[in-house]
């Protein structure tokens, strides 16, 4: 355990490494890349911003109370570009793109390499820390005691989402399997329906469709759910654990299914290859 | 199949690579040009069967060269992956230094070196140095070794000159270069290649081959390379395995098969348009077009003056070439031959594998 722990950040220190190099190297190609981020950040809240503006708010939902979910969805965002960079979160550009052997030639279990190749701070933190700075400012506007315990919520649900987003991801991904050329751009597709809902206030929606956003395609648990259990407005305390104890269910679907792709490819292989995005 | 045994104790005649009766089927749906078919084949899809490997046995010993050549589509890249734990077979069994490569992934490819011609390992926007940086990290090897296998593949491949370059700043033969120095780092005990010189020039690939002729030579490295160059894999290897259609057609030294069957060689008449083909005792006419008449000849028994000089009597030539018989049609002359002969493959036995104690 130890040694895997100490593996485990040796790599993520060289792969950060490796980053902060690349934004050294061509600080002009990195200052565009982070801007170009940075406005697709604000492109993506600036609509429910606006509408929050024009109607003092969406819902039960105050303009700063919509300003901590816009935060929490961004850094959720962010986070998984920081850690799951060179499409690892895009699994089926790598699947698809005949890409995995390169995981594959490598001696180390696969899961250290997709928990670590992709580490890239410097091309996710544009994206991660405008959204800490939002959710900071509401959290302040708000008022929020910020205990240890509303901290240890915060941090427990955050990495729920990121973990419920990341295996969906996988699950859709997975499909490239047994479709190479098919699904190769599917994870670009389930990206942005995540990426244009999870901003969203859920309240009001008929309960059929609510279940379905919660299950088939957890847009629900991305910001919305856990944004509602920290800002306290779930009536039950118990309601901060539902989103990493779901994150734990989507976790071994995501799991099951990527083994099970896996299996099938050591039957079939790749029969295409595509150099495209690879570790570029 | 799993084994603790250490597979580093196969060692003197034992193979290194072993494979018995080795088939890989791959499954490929059928698209039909009629709507029925289509909408059926939602419900039923037709799928057919292909056989890119039937039945093949193959064993390499430690320090072997071995070229692995065949046409397109034969079978060559489906070994390679077979081999280096990328693929599992349908049939059959692979084993390389003892390992089974797809159940026993993580030890096994720690001691092996894998490169495809068409694919690179490097960091592409990176220097060549920060990809040499990253294999030592992943592959975890100890500074020292680490430290002189780097200064081995710098002065054996000349990675100085471009050491600090990007990749997508290189050519094709320096990158190859770099590729191929990137797989050594490790120091593995085979290395398997596949089309490491596809879209080389000449003398980029004259000094892949040398390289990897010193690597053999200095460090008893084992050498599985694939080609369909069959002068570049000459240059290489003492041993030539020709694969077609998925089965081994010929399993031996290079001078036996250009002594028995790389000797045809091909000669192209032209005369006039309209002038019918010269008939060529000792020659085969094998297409006339256009005033243009191919025929294939026996180098070693048949003299190309005596044709010549047998067509200038029938003829009047405008132009005469000559070339070797191209290395597909050999591979599939040998095969047809021996499948018409119902001849026994032409092979080495293979040696009874050692078995790891315990």
């Amino acid at each position: 355990m130890l040694v895997t722990m100490r593996r485990l950040f040796r790599l993520w220190f060289f792969y950060g490494g490796l980053d902060i190099k690349w934004m050294l190297r061509d600080i002009g190609s990195f200052a565009i890349y982070a801007f170009s981020d940075v406005v697709n950040v604000v492109a993506a809240i600036t609509a429910m911003l606006l509408i929050s503006e024009r109607f003092d708010g969406v819902g039960p939902w105050s303009q700063t109370q919509i300003t901590f979910l816009l935060g929490y969805a961004v850094m959720v965002n962010g986070a998984l570009d920081t850690v799951f960079g060179y499409n690892i979160a895009f699994i089926s550009r790598r699947i698809g793109r005949g890409q995995l052997d390169h995981i594959l030639v490598q001696p180390q279990p696969m899961w250290l390499t997709l928990v670590t190749e992709g580490f890239s701070p410097c091309a996710g933190l544009p994206i991660f820390l405008p959204g800490l700075g939002l959710l900071g400012w509401a959290t302040v506007q708000l008022g929020i005691q910020v205990t240890p315990v509303w901290l240890t919520f915060l941090l427990f649900n955050f990495l729920g989402s990121c973990l419920i987003v990341f295996a969906v991801s996988y699950v859709v991904g997975s499909l490239a399997f047994w479709a190479p050329r098919a699904a190769e751009e599917i994870n670009s597709s389930s990206w942005r329906l995540i990426s244009e809902l999870r901003t969203f206030p859920l309240e009001g929606v008929a309960p059929l469709l609510l279940g379905g956003l919660l299950t088939a395609v957890p847009i629900g648990f991305v910001a919305w759910y856990p944004s509602r259990t920290l800002l306290g407005l779930e009536p039950v305390a118990a309601a901060a654990f539902v989103t990493p104890l779901v994150s734990l269910v989507f976790g071994a679907i995501g799991l099951w299914v990527f083994r099970r792709g896996l299996a099938h490819y050591a039957h079939t292989g790749s029969q295409r290859y595509l150099s495209y995005g690879h570790r570029r | 199949m799993d084994t603790d045994a250490d597979p580093s104790s196969l060692l003197g005649e034992a193979p290194i690579v072993r494979l018995d009766g080795v088939w890989k089927t791959y499954e490929q749906r059928q698209r039909s040009e009629r709507l029925a078919g289509l909408i059926r084949g939602l419900f039923k899809p037709e799928i057919k069967r292909i056989d890119a490997l039937r039945g093949v046995s193959l064993a390499i010993r430690r320090g072997e060269i071995v070229a692995y050549a065949g046409p397109n589509g034969a079978g060559k890249s489906t070994t390679v992956k077979l081999c280096s734990g990328l693929l599992a077979p349908t049939r059959g069994s692979v084993r390389v230094m003892g390992f089974d490569p797809v159940k026993e992934r993580v030890r096994f490819v720690a001691r092996i070196g894998v490169v495809f011609g068409q694919r690179t390992e490097l960091w592409w926007d990176q220097p060549v140095a920060a990809s040499f940086d990253w294999k030592r990290v992943v592959w975890d090897i100890p500074t020292e070794r680490y430290e002189r296998m780097r200064a081995f593949v710098q002065d054996l491949l000349g990675l100085d000159e471009f050491f600090q370059t990007a990749p997508r700043e290189l050519s094709l033969g320096q990158r190859m270069r770099a590729d191929l120095g990137l797989a050594l780092l490790h120091e593995p005990e085979i290395l398997f290649l596949d089309e490491p010189t596809l879209g080389l020039d000449v003398l980029a690939k004259r000094n892949i081959l040398r390289c990897i002729k010193d690597l053999n030579r200095e460090r008893q490295l084992t050498v599985m390379v694939t080609s369909h160059d069959m002068a570049e894999l000459e240059q290489l290897a003492g041993r030539i395995v020709m694969i077609h259609k998925g089965s081994i057609a010929y399993d031996g030294d290079f001078a036996r098969l250009r002594r028995e069957f790389a000797a045809k060689r091909v000669l192209t008449i032209e005369t006039p348009i309209g002038e019918p083909a010269p008939t060529l005792v000792g020659a085969e006419l094998v297409s006339s077009d256009a005033g243009r008449h191919e025929y294939v000849f026996d180098g070693a028994q048949v003299q190309i003056a005596a044709l010549l000089d047998q067509a200038a009597t029938q003829a009047r030539i405008v132009d005469v070439e000559t070339h070797q018989l191209p290395i597909d049609d050999v591979i599939a002359d040998v095969y047809e031959r021996w499948l018409k002969e119902g001849h026994e493959l032409a092979r080495e036995p293979i040696p009874e594998q050692a078995k790891p104690a315990g």
